[in-house]
């Protein structure tokens, strides 16, 4: 059968296929070719071929930043996922109070990120922070949050957590909202309990939700620059230079418009590579 | 319901603000009319950028020939950022200024208008440590291309309220830093409540500490050596300071974040000593609770301060006429009434001769001998090589290894021969 009209469906995506084009493909298609170049804009720029690649991977540059990213979003992804499940959980029910906490934990998520970072900054102080002073006031024992090179990640990696958990929990709520009753007191009638109800029903059916959970917090940590920038510019000893942060040293602090370029194109094949990994593991267990 | 009175007045007001929005649009307009007009991109916040708004609207009513239109842009590196990226889409500013590190780099890629053919060039009476020929080594043999403006030095400052309780005067060597670091550091409870010391883990204070025990990170040559042991020797001291004696505080965050946290632990009384620039001079004495005494960097082997801030520089892709407009505007910035102004606002060096002079003839210095201490540290100041490269071995190469060796304790001799390894592969 011939469609009646055979162009339109073309027409319809045309104008986000070319905001994707020009806004998307062809920044990544230009990196790409710049990668292959030493430049620094003002320069005439020098073909290297691999060579900034080459020095990425001996100079270990690129090992750290993905180390660090990776560490940092495993992490973060783990913990906002875990965290905006159970508040999702525990603030599934009906009430005015219940509402108020879901939007309270949700204002986090539309704050902006340097309004975030400039809070946390003033929190984690590690002399006057309230953080600090109530940990003293507990007899606790306190770190140099943003001081220490084997701390600061983990911490950045907290306020992100802080930052997306409510993102999370709205998601998962969605998903709790769509499974069926019946199930439950179907289940609940066998003598499941609230654990096995959640385990066996509950968490199977959320399968969708929390792939995609995964998948968004996955992206959005690996693009975390602001908290970085803001509290700890990359240090201390470039414990938190994850790699969009090594890219924007690359380019606006180095001046090496080429080894930026070659960061850009690794870190677009590493995300789009964690994400069909993601993606595809997700769909296959759901599958089985 | 809403009475309809108020929603003519509502809509009066929204006329008349309009009205009023674009009547300071043509103002704006109208002020530039008939000028040539040279834009300047600028990178001071707060205190600095009001004052250097003042003297811009100071040109902008003493002559009627140009207008200089002048745009915040961030950060020092972030203003170099956009400038660079400006060149390169060729949109950029008739002038701005840079600091002094990328003054060679921007010089060798042809960005930089030479001066020397201006009118009055010559006359500009600059101080010699802070202009082109003496910050850098071989600057005099360059093409006349920067300017100084915000010039600056490291320098100490000093509780007076705590040094006078403990009767301690400014430290002048080496070991009497580390003796009067360790008896203002203040402990209780195991944890320590106030270090005698807190300086920004920075390559531009190693390099002062480097040329005190008799090093300088640039051979005779021109190459970037590091400085021999000296290197070594200044990394082990903020070691032995920081880890064995806990009596430093290295403040978290880099480059300037980590700069204002000195500031405010300073302020705060949560250390007793600083190093930091003469920049920020006006805002420490106005800002804390106790006199603040300014100190010169004691020495080791010898006395050595480098200099810093930055250098004004006109853009060679800039249209003449606009060219012609910021030569006046640098011209007037130089005038003693100018200079003597952004320096006793700021803390900021002042950079030309007749000014000092007349700061002194007025009693200034008498006055404020905090000021006159940073300007005195200027004959034992160091020029910079003239070396395209010299950031980046700043940035890439020698402050993580700064880092490393102060916060995680990592072998200072190793970590400084790795360096200069590498800058030597880089070089090769």
């Amino acid at each position: 059968m011939r469609p009646h009209r055979p162009a339109a469906p073309y027409l319809m995506m045309a104008p986000t296929a070319l905001l994707l084009g020009v806004f998307f493909f062809y920044p990544v298609v230009y990196a790409a070719y710049r990668s292959l170049y030493e430049w620094d804009l003002l320069t005439e720029p020098r073909y290297v071929g691999l060579g900034n690649y080459a020095h990425l991977i001996r100079s270990g540059e690129l090992g750290h930043a993905l180390m660090t990213t990776l560490s940092f979003s495993l992490v973060v992804v783990t913990g906002a996922m875990s965290l905006g499940l159970l508040l999702a959980v525990a603030l599934n029910r009906p009430g005015k109070f219940a509402a108020f906490v879901r939007g309270a934990v949700f204002s986090a998520y539309v704050i902006s990120w340097v309004s975030v970072a400039l809070l946390w900054l003033w929190v984690l102080d590690a002399d006057a922070g309230v953080l600090t002073a109530s940990l003293r006031a507990l007899g606790l024992p306190t770190a140099n949050w943003l001081g220490d090179p084997d701390v600061a990640l983990y911490t950045l990696s907290a306020v992100t957590i802080w930052k997306i958990a409510g993102y999370a929990m709205v998601l998962f709520l969605a998903g709790l909202q769509d499974v069926p009753l019946v199930l439950h007191e179907a289940a609940a009638l066998d003598g499941a309990s609230a654990l096995h109800r959640f385990w066996h029903v509950t968490w199977p059916l959320l399968r969708p939700t929390t792939a995609f959970v995964g998948t968004t917090s996955l992206i959005l940590s690996f693009q975390v620059f602001d908290v970085v920038r803001v509290m700890t510019q990359g240090g201390p000893v470039q414990a938190t230079t994850v790699f969009v942060y090594a890219i924007y040293e690359q380019v606006f602090l180095n001046l090496r418009v080429g080894r930026a370029s070659a960061q850009v194109v690794i870190f677009f094949f590493v995300l789009l590579v964690l994400t069909l990994v993601q993606l595809w593991l997700w769909r296959r267990k759901g599958a089985a | 319901m809403k009475p309809s009175g108020a929603r003519s007045v509502s809509r009066r007001h929204f006329l008349q603000g309009a009205a009023a929005l674009c009547g300071a649009a043509c103002r704006r307009q109208d002020e530039a009319a008939g000028r040539t007009v040279a834009s300047l991109w600028f990178t001071y916040g707060g205190r600095n950028r009001q004052v250097l708004e003042r003297l811009v609207a100071r040109f902008n009513t003493s002559q009627s020939s140009y207008f200089v239109r002048a745009v915040y842009q961030g950060d020092y590196f972030e203003g170099l950022a956009k400038l660079r990226t400006a060149v390169a889409a060729r949109s950029g500013p008739s002038f701005s200024h840079v600091v002094g590190e990328v003054v060679p780099y921007l010089f060798e890629a042809q960005v930089l208008e030479p001066l020397d053919d201006y009118p009055g060039a010559g006359e500009l009476g600059i101080l010699h440590a802070l202009g082109q020929a003496g910050s850098f080594l071989g600057g005099s043999r360059r093409p006349l291309v920067a300017l100084p403006f915000n010039r600056s030095t490291p320098i100490a400052y000093l509780n007076g309220q705590i040094f006078e309780q403990a009767r301690l005067a400014a430290p002048t060597s080496w070991d009497t830093l580390r003796e009067v670091a360790r008896r203002l550091t203040v402990r209780r409870g195991g944890r320590v409540v106030r270090h005698g010391f807190g300086c920004p883990i920075d390559w531009w204070f190693w390099v002062a500490l480097v040329g005190q025990a008799g090093g300088r990170i640039v051979d005779a040559a021109g190459r970037v050596t590091l400085g021999g042991d000296a290197a070594v020797q200044a990394l082990e001291l903020w070691q032995d300071l920081v880890q064995r004696e806990g009596s430093m505080k290295p403040p978290p965050g880099r480059d300037y974040n980590a700069w204002e946290q000195t500031n405010q632990d300073f302020l705060a009384g949560r250390t007793a000593m600083i190093w930091t620039s003469t920049a920020f001079l006006k805002y420490l004495e106005e800002n804390a609770p106790f006199p603040v005494v300014a100190a010169p960097l004691p020495k080791h082997v010898e006395r050595a301060v480098p200099t810093g801030g930055t250098h004004w520089i006109v853009l060679r892709q800039a249209p003449e006429h606009e060219k012609r407009a910021a030569w006046a505007f640098l011209r007037f910035m130089h005038e003693p009434e100018q200079v003597i102004e952004w320096a006793t606002e700021t803390g900021y060096l002042p950079v030309t001769e007749a000014a000092i002079a007349r700061l002194e003839r007025d009693g200034y210095f008498a006055r404020h001998p905090n000021a006159k201490v940073a300007l005195d540290q200027l004959a034992v100041a160091m020029p910079w090589p003239w070396s395209t490269e010299l950031f980046r071995i700043q940035r890439e190469i020698v402050q993580p290894r700064l880092e490393s060796a102060v916060l995680s304790g990592a072998n200072a001799a190793r970590l400084i021969e790795q360096a200069r390894a590498l800058i030597e592969g880089q070089s090769g």
